[in-house]
């Protein structure tokens, strides 16, 4: 598995291009849904610039492509975000969520909106520093066990995400006013008002992140493998392990300020590609982006068509084709 | 044709001429449609059409005053919860007044958006803006600017004459209740219960304080909380002599409340029978029609100086 495999190149290119084609898919059907009718042949126009309607073509160049985008991002994000959890800790479980980084982003990020910030830089970087006190948290819980051992870890990250659903409650129970809908509404997380600008500034933060996670892909292979053999590989694992979680908490931290919480994508996707495609990380990083990112702009598609009137949060769309898959997935892995 | 009609809606006041110009050289029968620079109720420089023909409403209370200036036939769309007058129902909806619908919204080809402050997300109609929508903001706090803001909605429709006579007639209404007033000094205690469980009352600063104090009556939640929550003993500490709950719920649910209070006999609205259950949409939407909420607060609170009046 960790060996330099001739096939690897042309592995990642395969997947990685047939993945990128079903993404294009998702998409382009992203940008021909919604409540206005449009056809196929308007968003070709749209997109290729040819003139025409002029209303149609603002739908789909400004309300819709940047919410297809950011959709995109988050997916890939939160799928990313899921696989490199599931690695550190070497559990099936573990997800954003599960570690309270999301909880913790998301305290950071409703402080900010009480105290009536504007979403960048404001939120997100109340929302970073929420995320990094919670990951500080758990990392001080488990401190002097090895940080590798995956069952104090995630029961250190259990803790802080029950004590930071508290904390959200309690800041909910105490808002009076009209912020308190649109706080639910976020916490439910919410593509609808994503601007091309938004989208812009969470690709400059994330893209980066994307390629130091695939430039590590190789040695969360190594975790994979146990901290002892790893170690003698020559991994230093407490580095590695703090810089996985450093970056993937930035990662979760810009989209849940942007997007609010959106459950069970990290569960999802990288479970059903690594039983496609195995269990090479340098694989399935590029994968995960992608299909993450594929999966996402679908459920968003899905939270705009369902309703007949008005859209539903799209956090509850991946939460209910979520949730029943991850369970049959593992039931599937326990057998 | 649809890109030089939209182009006004994205210029100043100088690329309109010369697109008035232009339009005149090119094609002399067509109409040009004129734009005039206008403050909104917060003040930002809007430029509006002369003449706006497309209107989305993005808050009930909005649909409410364009039709009770006769305009009604010149909305496109209204938010899910505009129910006055009954025709609005069947008008495009496009989401609700919080949480907009932008897609929709811009799909109705509106050439005016009205928009109030309070609920309204600025991202929201920043983004209409951005798109050459123009966004006219209201923001009425109390009685006197609801009455403006609807001299001003008269303005902005281009009938101002009919905003003048209908906002003279709701003044006169409101020194009627006023006059009627001032022959008593009792201000008995009102509760006003917006919210069952958990009890939610209004604080100073809302609509339903001012109507209530202006009405006679003392509201026994002011204070700086815009919606504060109660216990149940709160409630009874602060001996109500009128009870008023408003709520979507209907009727059952009423009962149901009422019921709960009367477990209470020894609280004055109890003993003489001063629970009321009423439409909320008398009194928190700044609308012609908080007027009516007044008057209809005024009857609950003296019912012995309103007399054999409606």
């Amino acid at each position: 598995m960790i060996s330099e495999s001739p096939h690897l190149a042309s592995r990642i290119a395969i997947t990685s291009v047939l993945l990128t084609l079903v993404l294009a898919g998702a998409v382009f059907l992203g940008l021909a849904s919604g409540p206005t009718a449009i056809s196929f042949k308007t968003v070709i126009h749209a997109l290729s610039g040819v003139n025409g309607d002029s209303m149609l073509h603002d739908i789909i160049r400004r309300i819709r492509l940047p919410r297809v985008i950011m959709a995109a991002l988050v997916g890939g994000t939160l799928s990313l975000g899921g696989l490199v959890f599931q690695a550190i800790l070497r559990n099936p479980l573990a997800e954003p969520y599960i570690l309270g980084i999301s909880g913790g982003s998301a305290i950071g990020a409703i402080i900010g909106i009480l105290m009536g910030l504007a979403p960048f830089p404001g939120i997100g970087l109340f929302a970073f520093v929420g995320s990094m006190l919670t990951l500080g948290l758990i990392l001080l819980i488990s401190y002097g066990e090895n940080v590798v051992k995956k069952d104090s870890l995630l029961l250190a990250g259990v803790m802080v995400n029950a004590f930071c659903t508290a904390v959200i409650m309690f800041l909910i129970s105490m808002t009076h006013d009209s912020r308190l809908h649109n706080i639910l509404f976020w916490l439910m997380g919410d593509l609808s008002l994503a601007g091309i600008d938004q989208a812009g500034l969470l690709a400059a933060m994330l893209l980066p992140c994307f390629i130091a996670l695939f430039c590590l892909s190789n040695r969360m292979n190594l975790l994979m493998l146990g901290s002892e053999l790893a170690q003698t590989l020559g991994v230093n694992i407490k580095a590695v392990t703090i810089a996985l979680l450093v970056i993937t908490s930035f990662m979760v931290s810009a989209t849940v300020s942007q997007c609010g919480l959106l459950g069970f994508v990290g569960l999802v996707m990288p479970h059903l590609l690594r039983l496609i495609l195995g269990p090479d990380h340098r694989v399935l990083v590029p994968a995960c982006i992608l299909g993450g990112a594929a999966y996402m702009v679908i459920c968003d598609v899905l939270a705009r068509v369902l309703p007949d009137q008005g859209e539903m949060p799209v956090g509850v769309i991946t939460a209910m084709i979520g949730a029943p898959l991850f369970i049959y997935l593992l039931q599937r892995s326990k057998r | 044709m649809l890109a030089p009609e939209k182009q006004p809606r994205t210029a100043g006041l100088v690329s309109l001429h010369v697109l008035v110009i232009c339009l005149a050289l090119v094609c002399h029968a067509l109409p040009a449609a004129a734009v005039r620079q206008m403050p909104d109720q917060l003040g930002r420089p809007i430029a509006v059409p002369d003449r706006p023909e497309r209107v989305v409403a993005l808050a009930p209370s909005i649909t409410e005053i364009v039709f009770a200036l006769g305009q009604g036939d010149r909305i496109v769309g209204v938010t899910q919860f505009a129910d006055f007058p009954q025709k609005v129902i069947s008008l495009p909806k496009v989401g609700t007044y919080i949480h907009l619908d932008l897609e929709r919204i811009v799909a109705l080809k509106p050439d005016l958006c009205i928009a109030t402050k309070d609920g309204n997300p600025k991202a929201v109609t920043d983004r209409l803006e951005a798109m050459g929508i123009p966004v006219y903001a209201v923001d009425p706090a109390s009685l006197a600017t609801v009455l403006e803001t609807i001299a001003r909605i008269g303005d902005l429709l281009n009938v101002p004459a009919r905003a003048a006579a209908l906002t003279s007639r709701l003044a006169q209404r409101i020194r009627q209740v006023d006059a009627r007033v001032a022959k008593t000094a009792d201000r008995p205690g009102v509760f006003f219960q917006i919210g069952i469980s958990p009890i939610v009352s209004v604080g100073s600063g809302t609509f339903i304080h001012e109507l209530i104090e202006r009405a006679g009556g003392k509201n026994l939640a002011a204070g700086p909380t815009p919606y504060p929550r109660f216990s149940r003993e709160q409630v009874l500490a602060l001996a109500p002599d009128v009870i008023i709950i408003t709520s979507m719920a209907r009727d059952a649910v009423f009962e149901k409340v009422k019921a709960q209070w009367q477990r209470w006999p020894n609280l004055p609205a109890v003993r003489n029978d001063r629970i009321h259950l009423q439409e909320s949409n008398l009194f928190d939407r700044p609308t012609p029609r908080l007027v009516d909420g007044l008057e209809l607060l005024f009857r609950l609170i003296h019912p012995e100086l309103s007399g054999g009046n409606p």
